[in-house]
């Protein structure tokens, strides 16, 4: 069973064996965490507060998408979902090493995860580079 | 699963005070907004799609009372983590503030509620 730890390691290295890629993953959990205090408590605040769930539209996901500023807006959410999944997918693993020690249910779980959120990312990603409406613009010109 | 449930028993059981409870608290409510992204990302995912299915998606997901009371649920878990997670950052790379952890709790769950209200009030408006 691979040691993780998502605690500080002692002295640059983690406690009980672990190996060295897992405190460049307890640095990326921290410089992640920070960057994201600034911009999802912003995303969170802004939308729910601002701009309220209910006012929440195709039209105004579209405007925000769009022109220049929209490019400016597309990288912000594109920031939002690969650090964001990435934190969280860690997070989720952490759990997962903690609690599951049967070898074979670990990798089960693990991969479930990774998977999910790989084909998550896929879909965020092709939401945000093809736009609002984008992805079914392209279903109906690949049909005819 | 036997960790799992002997786990479960020791935080009931371990009196691990304020630290023990952020520490559940951080881990509960980072698996709830990993939960939460799912759904999120699907329905942005939606809205790429086309206008109906997004108005529908949005509608019935985001906007029923249940669904603004899950909201606020929401909003504790972003704001808790997000201000728990730089308690961890700050005691990581300040272990001598290690021994004042319990008030930076309670400052942490302060500076979360003064957030929180409003935010909670604003959510919940329309359902009174």
């Amino acid at each position: 069973m691979a040691v993780t730890s998502s605690s500080r390691p002692v002295q640059g290295k983690l406690r009980y064996g672990a190996p060295n890629h897992e405190h460049k993953i307890w640095l990326f959990m921290r410089l992640s965490g920070l960057v994201m205090f600034v911009t999802v408590v912003f995303h969170l605040l802004y939308m729910h507060m601002f701009v309220r769930v209910e006012n929440i539209t195709f039209d105004n996901i579209a405007e925000r998408w769009s022109g220049p500023a929209g490019v400016f807006w597309r990288l912000f959410d594109a920031s939002l979902l690969f650090i964001g999944m990435a934190h969280g997918m860690n997070g989720v693993r952490f759990s997962i090493n903690d609690y599951v020690h049967n070898r074979f249910l670990n990798f089960l779980l693990t991969a479930a995860v990774y998977g999910i959120g790989l084909l998550l990312i896929l879909l965020g990603s092709l939401a945000i580079i093809l736009g609002a409406g984008g992805v079914g613009r392209l279903f109906e010109s690949v049909m005819g | 699963m036997a960790a799992l449930v002997a786990s479960l028993y020791k935080s009931i059981s371990y009196r691990g005070a304020e630290g023990q409870w952020a520490w559940i608290l951080h881990r509960a409510s980072g698996l709830g907004i990993v939960l939460f992204l799912y759904m999120h990302i699907l329905s942005i995912f939606v809205a790429a799609i086309g206008p109906e299915p997004y108005e529908w998606v949005h509608k019935t997901l985001y906007t029923s009372p249940p669904a603004k009371v899950m909201e606020v649920f929401l909003l504790f878990g972003v704001l808790y983590h997000a201000a728990n997670g730089m308690r961890i950052i700050i005691i990581d790379f300040f272990p001598a503030l290690g021994k004042y952890q319990r008030t930076i709790v309670r400052i942490e769950l302060a500076l979360v509620a003064i957030v929180l209200v409003p935010a909670a009030i604003i959510t919940l408006q329309g359902l009174f």
